[in-house]
């Protein structure tokens, strides 16, 4: 019994260090285990980093050309998402900027802006945007809105008649609002996104590397096979597995530590991870993620179809973990594949332990999925690495067989 | 004339290597067909609808019941629950049941009445943006309409009429054109773009890999001497075929999205066929110039796939590149699906005239050139290089 539990632990052992010694050795695995976690998330931080944009260029046709309109300009120029970048005589002219990319948008003040003011009437601003980048579009908008509010306000409290201060506050705004934006108090677009597409590059890049090596074990087996038939070593599926998720695991273990805790501190993106929390979060997302990627390595021929199915998929995950579209409104079609994916449970649960400071109880029904999914992807990996195994058995006994008969013929001749 | 011959020849020979092995047919038509199915389905609603969002009513008046009421029929909102403390509605933020939640502290109608400025505060998380923008957006308004019923009351009471309120409440009104996508349809402004990001990937990918399977296969000599080592015509004949099933697919997508879902746009029919000859192209060229650059499967195709995959941040379409550092507003000419996204929008968008993007055009063109600097290099590998698995 003892013997048996120890020559498997060698196996395992044995397995785990020729897996090991032949990524290093393959620099197509090695690119993606490991060049691309650690290089990829410093290049998306450094596009995110400046997480929104300030001083979006608009440009201003003034027809109105009074005290009240170019106050309304200074103040939009004053703050720090728009930029007064021209003044044009007509819509005509703004449009010629908007088309060369000049400006974004344009504001418009019609002629009878002071005047209908003046005269106790509504007047309007008209704000035309390039609906080309919602972020832009924002800026411009939500400036126009807060400045033409500010302006009104001004002018209220000059109308009113009030005796004091406090009675002018009342008048303006007689219900205060205080709107608190938790957990990425900027509304930045890094904060936002980093985290998942953190969690993300962890489980790609780990179904490519362990996709590409497979493909090289198989193309240098004389048959094609992904499990070697000469080495007495593989001789149980279950070492085999156990052997080779081992070796990815120790190499995620480390990448995943870098890119849960190295690169938020980097780029100061919001960290509230207890680290607790976050090791029992990451510990059954690995595994799931090698196991996953250990299953996916068994369906490709060549190594280098992998990529092309694992990069491709890139884009749909990131959607579908509900990070840039709310989870509520994935439509459930989507909502059941995207329970296929270790992604959508772990970027959710890191995005929560992370950027929102959740304890290990509130992530528990993600934690709960992902053990699943471990559990599942590890039956599934032992069934096809089972057939697998057969597989190679089979050709190997075809092989001897062919040898013995061969070797039989030269002696009788 | 001979030219022709031979191209024809390598064509069909490519054609029966796209029959022959599968992947061509699913990364070509398949995948393509799935990403555009995936993303039209995903955002059909267009905006987000519905977001879950939390009350904290501690002031239990009738003004706050009817607050929450309106807040339930905006349009992007839906209260679903409410809580007794701010505590416990951070925690179903937290456990990721909720969105926002807007606070009514006690004594909020009473101070309203009394003309003492009460405090209501909403909260929202903006670890999802569109979600917190969307729900902020609501809260925002009917906190604002909330005020203004207050003194509309009074001002009624005083006797003014309805168009003096209205101008007191809110002397300038902000009259909004979004030019092209009025509801700010997320399909539009999304779709449009990533899926033929995802195209051009599968283009340049599997430009590199076609170019490095004749390697890996030690085909790559025959198909040279098909052309009689004149290399042009060899790639002319292999990527024509790939060209034309590209633009099919590419059509069908820009038909499925203008011709069935009706999705605006100022440019005319021409401006998007252009788009499109040029998109498939460009990738193309991109695809066989990395091979050039790297000869060798596996390198060629891990850069194209990290360099497409980069492009989709890299082409400013979600977060601008004028809103990146400088070295990288530079960089992103380098990449293909920048100058796809800068023609689409000016020309195809918008309906501005293609002169107003004349760069972009020129940077695709550029790179439809690009394997012209890496002819010999190709030729050189298809006639010398062994495969190294």
């Amino acid at each position: 019994m003892f013997r048996k539990l120890k020559e498997y632990l060698h196996d395992v052992a044995y397995i785990w260090r020729q897996e090991m010694a032949q990524i290093i050795r393959d620099e197509g695995v090695l690119i993606f285990l490991v060049i691309v976690p650690l290089g990829y998330p410093l290049l998306y931080s450094w596009i995110y980093n400046n997480e929104a944009v300030h001083e979006v260029p608009v440009v201003v046709v003034d027809q109105s050309h009074s005290q009240l309109s170019r106050k309304f300009i200074r103040d939009c120029d004053a703050t720090p998402d728009v930029k007064v970048a021209f003044y044009a005589e007509d819509l005509d002219e703004a449009k010629s900027l908007v088309s060369r990319q000049l400006v974004k948008g344009i504001y418009l003040i019609p002629s009878d802006f002071a005047t209908r003011l003046n005269r106790m009437e509504q007047s309007t601003v008209s704000v035309y945007c390039d609906m080309s980048l919602m972020l832009t579009y924002k800026a411009i908008y939500q400036t126009a809105v807060i400045e033409a509010g500010r302006l009104g306000a001004g002018l209220k409290i000059k109308r009113g008649g009030n005796y004091t201060k406090r009675e002018d506050a009342v008048m303006v705004q007689p219900l205060a609002v205080e709107g608190v934006a938790l957990f990425n108090p900027s509304g930045g677009y890094g904060s936002c996104i980093l985290p998942a597409v953190l969690m993300l590059i962890l489980q790609q890049a780990l179904a490519l590397g362990i996709g590409m090596s497979a493909g090289t074990t198989r193309e240098r087996n004389r048959n094609g096979q992904l499990i070697p038939d000469d080495d007495p070593h593989y001789s149980g599926v279950y070492r085999i597995v156990s052997g080779k998720a081992l070796c990815y695991a120790m190499i995620c273990g480390v990448t995943s530590a870098y890119l849960s805790m190295v690169v938020p501190r980097m780029f100061s993106f919001p960290q509230l991870a207890n680290g607790c929390d976050l090791l029992l979060l990451m510990i059954p997302y690995i595994l799931a993620c090698v196991f996953f990627g250990m299953t996916v390595s068994c369906l490709v021929r060549y190594r280098e179809n992998v990529m092309l199915l694992m990069v491709f998929v890139s884009v749909p995950l990131l959607f579908m973990t509900g990070v840039s579209w709310p989870q509520s409104s994935i439509p459930g079609i989507w909502q059941g594949v995207s329970w296929l994916f270790p992604s959508t449970f772990g970027v959710r649960a890191f995005v929560r332990v992370n950027s929102m400071g959740a304890t290990f109880e509130q992530i528990l029904p993600e934690i709960r999925i992902l053990w699943i999914q471990t559990a599942v992807y590890l039956g599934m990996a032992c069934l096809v690495y089972r057939h697998q195994f057969r597989l190679a058995r089979k050709y190997a006994g075809h092989e001897s067989t062919a040898v013995s008969s061969s070797e039989c013929s030269g002696a009788s001749c | 004339m001979k030219y022709l011959i031979q191209i024809r020849d390598i064509a069909l020979r490519e054609l029966h290597i796209l029959m022959k092995n599968r992947i061509y047919g699913f990364c070509m038509v398949v995948f393509p067909l799935v990403v555009v199915f995936f993303f039209t389905t995903f955002l059909d609603d267009g905006v987000p609808l519905d977001l879950p969002i939390g009350v904290v009513d501690h002031d239990n008046s009738s003004t706050s019941r009817a607050l929450t009421r309106r807040l339930d029929a905006m349009q992007n909102s839906r209260v679903v629950a409410h809580f007794t403390s701010v505590a416990e509605a951070r925690n179903a933020i937290q456990e990721g049941h909720i969105y926002a939640f807007f606070y009514i502290p006690r004594g909020t109608s009473e101070k309203l009445l009394a003309g003492r400025q009460p405090k209501v505060s909403y909260y929202y998380t903006m670890t999802c943006l569109t979600a917190g923008s969307m729900t902020m957006k609501d809260m925002k308004t009917i906190a604002t309409l909330g005020s203004a019923a207050v003194g509309m009351g009074t001002m009624q009471a005083k006797g003014f009429t309805p168009q003096q309120i209205q101008t007191v409440l809110q002397p300038i009104r902000i009259d909004s054109h979004q030019i092209v996508n009025p509801e700010g349809n997320y399909n539009v402004y999304l779709t449009t773009v990533l899926v033929p990001g995802i195209m051009m990937l599968f283009m340049a990918l599997l430009s590199a890999y076609s170019l490095g399977m004749e390697l890996k296969f030690g085909t790559g000599r025959e198909w040279v001497a098909k052309a009689d080592g004149n290399i042009v015509v060899a790639l002319v004949g292999k990527f024509i075929v790939h060209a034309l099933v590209f633009l099919l697919v590419v059509f069908l997508f820009q038909y499925y999205i203008y011709g069935v879902l009706h999705f605006p746009r100022l440019g005319g029919a021409w401006s998007i066929v252009r788009l499109c000859v040029l998109q498939v192209f460009a990738s193309l060229g991109f695809g066989i110039f990395t091979f050039g650059l790297m000869p060798s499967l596996r390198m060629s195709m891990s850069v194209c796939s990290l360099w497409s995959v980069l492009c989709l941040s890299m082409c400013g379409s979600a977060f601008p590149v004028m809103g990146m550092d400088a070295p990288l507003q530079a960089l992103s000419w380098l990449f293909p699906l920048r100058h796809y996204f800068m023609l689409y929008e000016v020309t195809v968008f918008n309906g501005f005239s293609v002169i107003d993007a004349w760069f972009h055009l020129v940077g695709l063109i550029a790179f439809t050139l690009l394997p012209w600097f890496v002819l010999r290099k190709v030729k050189n590998a298809m006639l010398t290089y062994v495969y190294v698995p």
